[in-house]
Protein backbone atom coordinates (compact mmCIF):
# COMPACT_ATOMS: atom_id res chain seq x y z
CA UNK A 1 0.00 0.00 0.00
CA UNK A 2 2.54 2.71 1.42
CA UNK A 3 5.44 3.05 -1.26
CA UNK A 4 4.60 0.57 -4.51
CA UNK A 5 7.94 0.55 -6.72
CA UNK A 6 7.74 1.25 -10.16
CA UNK A 7 7.66 -2.47 -10.90
CA UNK A 8 4.75 -2.72 -8.89
CA UNK A 9 2.97 0.09 -11.07
CA UNK A 10 3.97 -2.03 -13.84
CA UNK A 11 2.55 -5.06 -13.12
CA UNK A 12 -0.77 -3.56 -11.59
CA UNK A 13 -0.88 -1.75 -14.55
CA UNK A 14 -0.39 -5.32 -16.28
CA UNK A 15 -3.28 -6.91 -14.23
CA UNK A 16 -5.69 -3.78 -15.11
CA UNK A 17 -4.95 -4.25 -19.02
CA UNK A 18 -5.47 -8.43 -18.80
CA UNK A 19 -8.96 -7.48 -16.74
CA UNK A 20 -9.91 -5.37 -19.59
CA UNK A 21 -8.84 -7.96 -22.50
CA UNK A 22 -11.04 -10.72 -20.59
CA UNK A 23 -13.73 -8.01 -20.53
CA UNK A 24 -13.54 -7.13 -24.23
CA UNK A 25 -13.38 -11.25 -25.34
CA UNK A 26 -16.43 -11.72 -22.71
CA UNK A 27 -18.24 -8.64 -24.38
CA UNK A 28 -17.47 -9.67 -27.96
CA UNK A 29 -18.65 -13.62 -27.12
CA UNK A 30 -22.02 -12.40 -25.92
CA UNK A 31 -22.82 -10.21 -28.58
CA UNK A 32 -21.43 -12.87 -31.13
CA UNK A 33 -24.06 -15.86 -29.13
CA UNK A 34 -26.62 -13.25 -28.53
CA UNK A 35 -28.59 -15.34 -25.94
CA UNK A 36 -29.97 -14.42 -22.65
CA UNK A 37 -27.82 -17.42 -20.97
CA UNK A 38 -24.80 -15.19 -21.95
CA UNK A 39 -25.49 -11.36 -20.86
CA UNK A 40 -23.16 -8.80 -21.76
CA UNK A 41 -20.77 -7.12 -18.84
CA UNK A 42 -23.42 -4.20 -19.81
CA UNK A 43 -25.92 -6.24 -18.27
CA UNK A 44 -23.76 -7.85 -15.21
CA UNK A 45 -23.09 -4.53 -14.51
CA UNK A 46 -26.96 -3.52 -14.52
CA UNK A 47 -27.69 -6.44 -12.64
CA UNK A 48 -24.61 -5.76 -9.69
CA UNK A 49 -26.23 -2.27 -9.50
CA UNK A 50 -29.79 -3.57 -9.17
CA UNK A 51 -28.61 -5.27 -6.55
CA UNK A 52 -26.77 -3.41 -4.46
CA UNK A 53 -29.27 -0.29 -4.57
CA UNK A 54 -32.56 -2.16 -4.39
CA UNK A 55 -31.59 -5.62 -3.65
CA UNK A 56 -32.85 -9.12 -4.77
CA UNK A 57 -35.85 -10.42 -4.97
CA UNK A 58 -37.00 -10.41 -1.73
CA UNK A 59 -35.45 -7.11 -1.44
CA UNK A 60 -32.03 -8.36 0.75
CA UNK A 61 -29.09 -5.68 -0.92
CA UNK A 62 -26.00 -7.31 -1.91
CA UNK A 63 -24.10 -5.97 0.87
CA UNK A 64 -25.96 -7.92 3.18
CA UNK A 65 -25.43 -11.08 1.41
CA UNK A 66 -21.53 -10.22 1.27
CA UNK A 67 -21.61 -10.05 5.31
CA UNK A 68 -23.89 -12.52 6.09
CA UNK A 69 -20.78 -14.80 4.30
CA UNK A 70 -18.30 -13.10 5.59
CA UNK A 71 -19.27 -14.09 8.85
CA UNK A 72 -19.80 -18.00 8.64
CA UNK A 73 -16.65 -17.94 6.90
CA UNK A 74 -14.84 -16.57 9.38
CA UNK A 75 -16.72 -18.30 11.77
CA UNK A 76 -15.76 -22.05 10.26
CA UNK A 77 -12.29 -20.65 9.86
CA UNK A 78 -12.13 -19.70 13.07
CA UNK A 79 -13.17 -22.69 14.54
CA UNK A 80 -10.95 -24.92 11.72
CA UNK A 81 -7.67 -22.31 12.78
CA UNK A 82 -8.33 -23.24 16.20
CA UNK A 83 -8.33 -26.70 16.30
CA UNK A 84 -5.92 -27.39 13.45
CA UNK A 85 -3.17 -25.47 15.22
CA UNK A 86 -3.06 -27.41 18.94
CA UNK A 87 -3.94 -30.51 16.97
CA UNK A 88 -0.69 -29.95 13.86
CA UNK A 89 1.31 -29.13 16.75
CA UNK A 90 0.77 -32.00 18.96
CA UNK A 91 0.94 -35.03 16.45
CA UNK A 92 3.77 -33.29 15.35
CA UNK A 93 5.30 -33.39 18.19
CA UNK A 94 4.37 -36.60 19.07
CA UNK A 95 4.15 -38.57 15.71
CA UNK A 96 3.53 -41.56 17.07
CA UNK A 97 -0.12 -39.98 17.57
CA UNK A 98 -0.62 -39.57 14.04
CA UNK A 99 0.67 -42.72 12.59
CA UNK A 100 -1.41 -44.45 14.92
CA UNK A 101 -4.62 -42.75 14.17
CA UNK A 102 -3.27 -42.12 10.43
CA UNK A 103 -5.86 -45.13 9.26
CA UNK A 104 -9.02 -42.88 10.77
CA UNK A 105 -7.74 -39.14 9.84
CA UNK A 106 -6.45 -39.77 6.27
CA UNK A 107 -9.58 -41.05 4.76
CA UNK A 108 -11.70 -38.14 6.34
CA UNK A 109 -9.33 -35.53 4.67
CA UNK A 110 -10.18 -37.01 1.36
CA UNK A 111 -14.31 -37.31 1.58
CA UNK A 112 -15.44 -34.21 -0.06
CA UNK A 113 -17.29 -30.98 2.04
CA UNK A 114 -20.46 -31.74 -0.27
CA UNK A 115 -20.59 -35.05 0.49
CA UNK A 116 -20.97 -34.34 4.35
CA UNK A 117 -24.66 -32.25 3.44
CA UNK A 118 -26.76 -35.03 4.40
CA UNK A 119 -25.51 -35.59 7.22
CA UNK A 120 -24.86 -32.20 8.15
CA UNK A 121 -28.59 -31.54 7.33
CA UNK A 122 -29.88 -34.54 9.82
CA UNK A 123 -27.39 -33.60 12.62
CA UNK A 124 -27.19 -29.90 12.74
CA UNK A 125 -29.33 -26.90 12.41
CA UNK A 126 -29.04 -23.34 11.79
CA UNK A 127 -25.65 -21.36 11.97
CA UNK A 128 -23.65 -25.01 12.54
CA UNK A 129 -24.42 -26.22 9.44
CA UNK A 130 -23.12 -22.98 7.85
CA UNK A 131 -19.85 -23.60 10.33
CA UNK A 132 -19.38 -27.26 9.92
CA UNK A 133 -19.05 -27.30 5.92
CA UNK A 134 -16.45 -24.63 5.81
CA UNK A 135 -14.75 -26.34 8.96
CA UNK A 136 -14.32 -29.45 6.84
CA UNK A 137 -13.22 -27.15 3.79
CA UNK A 138 -10.45 -25.21 5.88
CA UNK A 139 -9.65 -27.41 8.37
CA UNK A 140 -7.51 -30.26 6.65
CA UNK A 141 -4.61 -27.52 4.89
CA UNK A 142 -3.99 -25.58 8.24
CA UNK A 143 -3.56 -29.05 9.95
CA UNK A 144 -1.64 -31.20 7.87
CA UNK A 145 0.45 -27.85 7.01
CA UNK A 146 1.35 -27.61 11.05
CA UNK A 147 1.73 -31.20 11.14
CA UNK A 148 4.61 -31.64 8.71
CA UNK A 149 6.07 -28.66 9.01
CA UNK A 150 7.08 -29.41 12.74
CA UNK A 151 9.63 -32.60 12.52
CA UNK A 152 11.47 -29.67 9.46
CA UNK A 153 11.89 -27.47 12.37
CA UNK A 154 15.95 -27.31 12.36
CA UNK A 155 17.91 -29.15 14.95
CA UNK A 156 20.50 -26.61 15.43
CA UNK A 157 17.80 -24.32 16.96
CA UNK A 158 16.19 -26.24 19.41
CA UNK A 159 20.07 -27.71 20.51
CA UNK A 160 21.01 -23.95 21.04
CA UNK A 161 18.31 -23.94 23.64
CA UNK A 162 18.82 -27.57 25.36
CA UNK A 163 22.79 -26.41 25.66
CA UNK A 164 21.43 -23.95 28.27
CA UNK A 165 19.06 -26.02 30.09
CA UNK A 166 15.94 -24.82 28.47
CA UNK A 167 12.91 -27.16 29.05
CA UNK A 168 10.65 -28.53 26.58
CA UNK A 169 8.02 -25.93 27.18
CA UNK A 170 10.77 -23.06 26.50
CA UNK A 171 11.31 -24.90 23.04
CA UNK A 172 7.67 -25.88 22.05
CA UNK A 173 7.30 -22.51 22.93
CA UNK A 174 10.59 -20.57 21.25
CA UNK A 175 11.68 -22.53 18.85
CA UNK A 176 8.94 -24.80 17.89
CA UNK A 177 6.17 -22.76 16.84
CA UNK A 178 7.77 -19.28 15.84
CA UNK A 179 9.61 -22.09 13.38
CA UNK A 180 6.51 -23.31 12.29
CA UNK A 181 4.55 -20.45 12.29
CA UNK A 182 5.33 -19.29 8.40
CA UNK A 183 3.66 -22.71 7.52
CA UNK A 184 0.76 -22.45 9.67
CA UNK A 185 0.18 -18.99 7.94
CA UNK A 186 0.33 -20.85 4.69
CA UNK A 187 -2.04 -23.47 5.56
CA UNK A 188 -4.53 -20.84 6.90
CA UNK A 189 -4.08 -18.62 3.50
CA UNK A 190 -5.16 -22.17 1.72
CA UNK A 191 -7.56 -22.98 3.82
CA UNK A 192 -9.49 -19.65 3.91
CA UNK A 193 -9.50 -20.42 0.08
CA UNK A 194 -10.99 -23.71 0.10
CA UNK A 195 -13.42 -22.26 2.81
CA UNK A 196 -14.74 -19.40 0.20
CA UNK A 197 -15.28 -22.36 -2.10
CA UNK A 198 -17.29 -24.43 0.12
CA UNK A 199 -19.54 -21.40 0.80
CA UNK A 200 -22.23 -21.93 -1.80
CA UNK A 201 -22.64 -25.80 -0.40
CA UNK A 202 -22.65 -24.38 3.14
CA UNK A 203 -25.53 -21.82 2.05
CA UNK A 204 -27.37 -24.38 -0.01
CA UNK A 205 -28.86 -26.12 3.08
CA UNK A 206 -28.48 -23.17 5.84
CA UNK A 207 -32.17 -22.48 6.01
CA UNK A 208 -31.73 -18.62 5.66
CA UNK A 209 -32.18 -16.59 2.29
CA UNK A 210 -28.87 -14.35 3.03
CA UNK A 211 -25.31 -14.87 1.71
CA UNK A 212 -23.50 -14.65 -1.58
CA UNK A 213 -24.10 -18.49 -1.65
CA UNK A 214 -28.04 -18.36 -1.40
CA UNK A 215 -28.06 -15.53 -4.12
CA UNK A 216 -26.80 -17.52 -6.68
CA UNK A 217 -28.59 -20.21 -6.03
CA UNK A 218 -31.85 -18.08 -5.70
CA UNK A 219 -31.38 -17.03 -9.46
CA UNK A 220 -30.37 -20.46 -10.75
CA UNK A 221 -34.05 -21.09 -9.91
CA UNK A 222 -35.04 -18.24 -12.13
CA UNK A 223 -32.24 -18.87 -14.76
CA UNK A 224 -31.09 -15.11 -14.27
CA UNK A 225 -27.55 -15.55 -16.02
CA UNK A 226 -26.32 -11.67 -14.93
CA UNK A 227 -27.07 -12.34 -11.18
CA UNK A 228 -25.29 -15.77 -10.64
CA UNK A 229 -22.52 -14.05 -12.39
CA UNK A 230 -22.50 -11.87 -9.93
CA UNK A 231 -22.83 -13.53 -7.07
CA UNK A 232 -20.04 -16.15 -8.98
CA UNK A 233 -17.91 -12.60 -9.25
CA UNK A 234 -18.20 -11.32 -5.80
CA UNK A 235 -16.91 -14.48 -3.87
CA UNK A 236 -13.99 -14.76 -6.23
CA UNK A 237 -13.32 -10.77 -5.58
CA UNK A 238 -13.76 -11.50 -2.02
CA UNK A 239 -11.37 -14.53 -2.04
CA UNK A 240 -8.88 -12.57 -3.91
CA UNK A 241 -8.95 -10.04 -1.68
CA UNK A 242 -8.99 -11.51 1.65
CA UNK A 243 -5.68 -13.72 0.03
CA UNK A 244 -3.98 -10.65 -0.99
CA UNK A 245 -4.47 -9.21 2.79
CA UNK A 246 -3.17 -12.25 4.31
CA UNK A 247 0.24 -12.83 1.87
CA UNK A 248 0.97 -9.17 2.86
CA UNK A 249 0.51 -9.75 6.24
CA UNK A 250 2.34 -12.82 6.32
CA UNK A 251 5.45 -11.24 4.19
CA UNK A 252 5.63 -8.36 6.77
CA UNK A 253 5.61 -10.91 9.67
CA UNK A 254 8.09 -13.84 8.16
CA UNK A 255 10.21 -11.22 6.96
CA UNK A 256 13.20 -13.15 7.76
CA UNK A 257 11.98 -16.20 6.22
CA UNK A 258 11.46 -14.38 2.54
CA UNK A 259 14.38 -12.52 2.55
CA UNK A 260 17.65 -14.17 0.93
CA UNK A 261 20.52 -14.32 3.10
CA UNK A 262 23.82 -12.50 2.13
CA UNK A 263 25.95 -15.68 2.62
CA UNK B 1 49.33 -30.46 32.37
CA UNK B 2 47.91 -32.06 35.53
CA UNK B 3 50.31 -30.42 38.03
CA UNK B 4 48.23 -29.04 40.79
CA UNK B 5 45.19 -28.17 37.76
CA UNK B 6 41.38 -29.78 38.59
CA UNK B 7 40.23 -32.16 36.50
CA UNK B 8 36.90 -30.48 35.56
CA UNK B 9 35.33 -32.87 32.56
CA UNK B 10 35.64 -36.55 33.10
CA UNK B 11 35.30 -38.29 29.41
CA UNK B 12 35.22 -41.90 29.01
CA UNK B 13 32.70 -43.00 26.62
CA UNK B 14 32.28 -45.22 23.24
CA UNK B 15 29.54 -44.15 20.40
CA UNK B 16 28.22 -46.48 17.44
CA UNK B 17 25.07 -45.55 15.32
CA UNK B 18 23.65 -49.17 14.68
CA UNK B 19 26.48 -51.07 13.54
CA UNK B 20 29.27 -47.87 12.68
CA UNK B 21 31.17 -47.72 15.73
CA UNK B 22 32.25 -44.30 15.59
CA UNK B 23 34.35 -43.42 19.41
CA UNK B 24 36.40 -46.07 20.28
CA UNK B 25 37.17 -45.97 24.03
CA UNK B 26 38.08 -41.56 23.99
CA UNK B 27 39.29 -41.58 27.66
CA UNK B 28 40.50 -38.24 28.58
CA UNK B 29 39.91 -35.62 31.18
CA UNK B 30 39.32 -31.46 30.40
CA UNK B 31 40.96 -29.53 33.69
CA UNK B 32 39.28 -26.16 35.13
CA UNK B 33 40.28 -23.78 33.03
CA UNK B 34 42.54 -25.20 30.29
CA UNK B 35 42.49 -24.31 26.37
CA UNK B 36 41.75 -28.15 25.11
CA UNK B 37 41.84 -28.56 21.47
CA UNK B 38 41.16 -31.22 19.59
CA UNK B 39 42.21 -32.08 16.07
CA UNK B 40 41.26 -35.07 13.74
CA UNK B 41 40.46 -35.66 10.18
CA UNK B 42 36.94 -34.38 8.87
CA UNK B 43 34.32 -37.12 9.93
CA UNK B 44 36.42 -38.63 12.42
CA UNK B 45 33.42 -38.25 15.12
CA UNK B 46 34.90 -35.12 16.63
CA UNK B 47 31.14 -33.22 16.25
CA UNK B 48 29.22 -36.56 17.73
CA UNK B 49 32.26 -36.60 20.54
CA UNK B 50 31.46 -32.54 20.86
CA UNK B 51 27.78 -33.17 21.42
CA UNK B 52 28.33 -35.64 23.93
CA UNK B 53 30.09 -33.79 26.20
CA UNK B 54 27.88 -31.35 25.89
CA UNK B 55 24.98 -34.01 26.94
CA UNK B 56 23.22 -33.51 24.08
CA UNK B 57 23.56 -36.61 22.67
CA UNK B 58 24.17 -39.82 24.54
CA UNK B 59 27.13 -42.08 24.37
CA UNK B 60 26.48 -45.70 23.41
CA UNK B 61 28.88 -46.98 26.39
CA UNK B 62 30.83 -44.85 29.52
CA UNK B 63 30.07 -41.76 30.32
CA UNK B 64 31.02 -37.90 30.98
CA UNK B 65 31.00 -36.38 34.00
CA UNK B 66 31.31 -32.81 35.09
CA UNK B 67 33.23 -32.27 38.61
CA UNK B 68 32.09 -35.90 39.40
CA UNK B 69 28.85 -35.57 38.60
CA UNK B 70 27.14 -37.24 35.09
CA UNK B 71 26.96 -34.25 32.95
CA UNK B 72 24.09 -32.30 31.72
CA UNK B 73 23.03 -29.24 30.12
CA UNK B 74 20.30 -28.73 33.12
CA UNK B 75 22.53 -29.53 35.84
CA UNK B 76 25.68 -27.53 34.52
CA UNK B 77 25.96 -24.41 32.81
CA UNK B 78 27.50 -25.14 29.25
CA UNK B 79 27.57 -23.37 26.45
CA UNK B 80 28.27 -24.86 23.05
CA UNK B 81 29.34 -23.15 19.12
CA UNK B 82 27.97 -24.85 16.36
CA UNK B 83 29.52 -25.62 13.46
CA UNK B 84 26.91 -24.48 11.13
CA UNK B 85 25.25 -21.32 11.12
CA UNK B 86 23.04 -21.63 14.41
CA UNK B 87 21.80 -17.67 14.37
CA UNK B 88 18.44 -17.54 15.37
CA UNK B 89 16.31 -16.52 12.47
CA UNK B 90 13.40 -14.51 13.79
CA UNK B 91 15.33 -12.42 16.52
CA UNK B 92 17.48 -9.81 16.04
CA UNK B 93 20.97 -10.07 16.86
CA UNK B 94 20.41 -8.70 20.60
CA UNK B 95 17.42 -11.00 21.55
CA UNK B 96 19.50 -13.75 20.00
CA UNK B 97 22.86 -12.99 21.80
CA UNK B 98 20.55 -12.82 25.21
CA UNK B 99 18.67 -16.39 24.63
CA UNK B 100 20.48 -17.90 27.12
CA UNK B 101 20.57 -15.57 29.83
CA UNK B 102 16.88 -15.87 29.81
CA UNK B 103 16.36 -19.50 29.60
CA UNK B 104 18.65 -19.47 32.94
CA UNK B 105 16.20 -16.59 34.03
CA UNK B 106 18.73 -13.58 34.43
CA UNK B 107 16.83 -9.96 35.78
CA UNK B 108 16.57 -8.12 32.64
CA UNK B 109 18.87 -5.49 34.16
CA UNK B 110 21.63 -8.37 34.54
CA UNK B 111 20.83 -9.38 31.24
CA UNK B 112 21.24 -5.91 29.48
CA UNK B 113 24.42 -5.15 30.98
CA UNK B 114 25.63 -8.63 29.56
CA UNK B 115 24.61 -8.55 26.20
CA UNK B 116 25.50 -4.87 25.65
CA UNK B 117 29.67 -6.34 27.29
CA UNK B 118 29.16 -9.63 24.54
CA UNK B 119 28.22 -7.00 21.90
CA UNK B 120 31.52 -4.90 22.56
CA UNK B 121 33.05 -7.73 22.78
CA UNK B 122 32.37 -9.56 19.49
CA UNK B 123 32.78 -5.84 18.15
CA UNK B 124 28.60 -6.18 16.80
CA UNK B 125 28.01 -3.15 18.19
CA UNK B 126 25.71 -0.97 16.13
CA UNK B 127 24.21 -4.44 14.57
CA UNK B 128 21.74 -4.70 18.26
CA UNK B 129 18.55 -5.16 16.04
CA UNK B 130 19.49 -6.99 12.90
CA UNK B 131 18.21 -9.95 11.70
CA UNK B 132 20.74 -12.65 10.43
CA UNK B 133 19.68 -12.52 7.05
CA UNK B 134 20.84 -8.68 7.13
CA UNK B 135 24.43 -9.64 8.45
CA UNK B 136 27.42 -12.05 6.58
CA UNK B 137 28.95 -15.18 7.67
CA UNK B 138 31.26 -14.11 9.57
CA UNK B 139 28.92 -11.49 12.03
CA UNK B 140 26.35 -14.46 12.43
CA UNK B 141 29.81 -16.51 13.86
CA UNK B 142 30.31 -13.89 16.32
CA UNK B 143 26.74 -13.64 17.34
CA UNK B 144 27.34 -17.39 18.55
CA UNK B 145 30.16 -16.88 20.18
CA UNK B 146 28.86 -13.72 21.84
CA UNK B 147 25.90 -16.29 22.81
CA UNK B 148 27.88 -18.93 24.18
CA UNK B 149 30.26 -16.51 26.43
CA UNK B 150 27.39 -14.80 27.90
CA UNK B 151 26.12 -17.18 30.38
CA UNK B 152 29.35 -17.44 31.55
CA UNK B 153 29.69 -21.12 31.08
CA UNK B 154 31.86 -23.56 33.19
CA UNK B 155 32.64 -25.72 30.26
CA UNK B 156 32.76 -24.20 26.85
CA UNK B 157 32.56 -26.64 23.69
CA UNK B 158 33.68 -25.06 20.12
CA UNK B 159 32.61 -27.20 17.30
CA UNK B 160 34.85 -25.83 14.41
CA UNK B 161 33.49 -22.20 15.04
CA UNK B 162 35.52 -20.89 12.05
CA UNK B 163 35.36 -23.15 9.99
CA UNK B 164 33.29 -21.73 7.64
CA UNK B 165 34.92 -18.43 7.72
CA UNK B 166 37.36 -16.77 5.23
CA UNK B 167 40.97 -17.55 6.15
CA UNK B 168 41.24 -13.27 7.13
CA UNK B 169 38.25 -13.67 9.21
CA UNK B 170 39.20 -16.68 10.70
CA UNK B 171 42.40 -14.97 11.80
CA UNK B 172 41.07 -12.06 13.62
CA UNK B 173 38.66 -14.65 15.86
CA UNK B 174 41.65 -16.63 16.43
CA UNK B 175 43.21 -13.87 18.16
CA UNK B 176 39.80 -13.02 19.41
CA UNK B 177 39.23 -16.01 20.97
CA UNK B 178 42.63 -16.27 22.94
CA UNK B 179 42.27 -12.77 24.15
CA UNK B 180 38.92 -13.35 25.73
CA UNK B 181 40.12 -16.77 26.81
CA UNK B 182 43.00 -15.30 28.84
CA UNK B 183 40.76 -12.50 29.84
CA UNK B 184 38.02 -14.55 31.52
CA UNK B 185 39.86 -17.87 31.74
CA UNK B 186 37.20 -20.78 31.37
CA UNK B 187 37.32 -24.06 30.87
CA UNK B 188 37.38 -24.62 26.70
CA UNK B 189 37.13 -27.81 24.60
CA UNK B 190 37.62 -26.75 20.96
CA UNK B 191 37.37 -29.41 18.01
CA UNK B 192 39.05 -28.44 14.44
CA UNK B 193 40.58 -30.37 11.37
CA UNK B 194 42.90 -27.20 10.94
CA UNK B 195 46.13 -28.47 12.68
CA UNK B 196 47.70 -24.79 12.59
CA UNK B 197 44.66 -23.81 14.30
CA UNK B 198 44.94 -26.29 16.99
CA UNK B 199 48.58 -25.10 18.05
CA UNK B 200 47.74 -21.75 17.90
CA UNK B 201 44.88 -22.13 20.23
CA UNK B 202 45.82 -25.15 22.81
CA UNK B 203 47.10 -25.56 25.43
CA UNK B 204 47.06 -29.10 24.91
CA UNK B 205 46.01 -31.00 21.84
CA UNK B 206 44.27 -34.14 21.80
CA UNK B 207 44.82 -36.07 18.63
CA UNK B 208 41.93 -38.42 17.32
CA UNK B 209 42.70 -41.43 14.42
CA UNK B 210 39.79 -41.49 11.52
CA UNK B 211 37.08 -43.59 11.90
CA UNK B 212 36.52 -45.30 14.71
CA UNK B 213 38.04 -42.83 16.34
CA UNK B 214 40.89 -43.42 19.22
CA UNK B 215 43.31 -41.64 20.65
CA UNK B 216 46.07 -41.03 18.92
CA UNK B 217 48.28 -38.78 20.84
CA UNK B 218 48.24 -36.13 23.42
CA UNK B 219 50.23 -32.56 22.78
CA UNK B 220 50.73 -29.95 25.12
CA UNK B 221 51.80 -26.75 23.59
CA UNK B 222 54.17 -24.31 25.72
CA UNK B 223 54.33 -21.35 23.79
CA UNK B 224 53.80 -17.80 24.84
CA UNK B 225 51.20 -15.76 23.63
CA UNK B 226 49.80 -14.13 20.99
CA UNK B 227 51.46 -17.05 19.32
CA UNK B 228 53.38 -16.77 16.22
CA UNK B 229 52.66 -18.78 13.76
CA UNK B 230 56.06 -18.41 11.83
CA UNK B 231 58.21 -18.91 14.49
CA UNK B 232 60.27 -22.61 15.03
CA UNK B 233 59.18 -23.84 18.18
CA UNK B 234 55.33 -23.05 16.51
CA UNK B 235 56.56 -25.26 13.43
CA UNK B 236 58.04 -28.13 15.28
CA UNK B 237 54.94 -28.70 17.15
CA UNK B 238 52.84 -28.29 14.40
CA UNK B 239 55.12 -31.13 12.35
CA UNK B 240 55.21 -33.33 15.16
CA UNK B 241 51.12 -33.18 14.86
CA UNK B 242 50.75 -33.44 11.28
CA UNK B 243 53.19 -36.49 11.58
CA UNK B 244 51.08 -38.00 14.32
CA UNK B 245 48.21 -37.38 11.75
CA UNK B 246 49.65 -39.23 9.23
CA UNK B 247 51.37 -42.28 11.32
CA UNK B 248 47.99 -42.26 12.16
CA UNK B 249 46.63 -43.32 8.51
CA UNK B 250 49.22 -45.62 7.79
CA UNK B 251 48.78 -48.02 11.00
CA UNK B 252 45.33 -48.18 9.01
CA UNK B 253 46.90 -49.12 6.27
CA UNK B 254 49.34 -51.87 7.33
Amino acid sequence: MIGISKEGWKEIGFNLLSLFIAFLIWEIFTRYMNSPYFPSVGRIWGAFALLAKRGDVEGITLLQHIFASIVRILAGFGAATVMAIPLGLLMGLYPDIYKRTRAVLEPVRFIPPIAWIPVAIVLLVGFSRYAFLIWLGAFFPIFINTLVSVPRVNPIHVNVTRIFGAKRWYIIRKIVIPSVAPDMASGMRIGLGIAWMCIVAAEMIGGEMMGVGRLILKYAELIRMAEIIVGMLIIGLIGFLMNEIFLRVEKRLFRWRWEVSLD
Amino acid sequence: MSDGRKEKVKIQVSKSFNSLLVLDRLHFSVYENEFLVIVGPTGCGKTTLAHIIGGLYQPTEGQVTFDGEIISPKRHNLSFVFQEPSCIPWRTLWDDIKIGLEIKKSKPAAIQRRVKEMIELVQLTGFENYYPYQISGGMKQRVAIARAYATDPDLLLMDEPFGHLDAQTRYLMQIEITRVWEQLKKTVLFVTNNIEEAVFLAERIIILSRLPAHIKGIVPVDLPRPRDNISSDFLAIRSQITQMCETADEEKRG
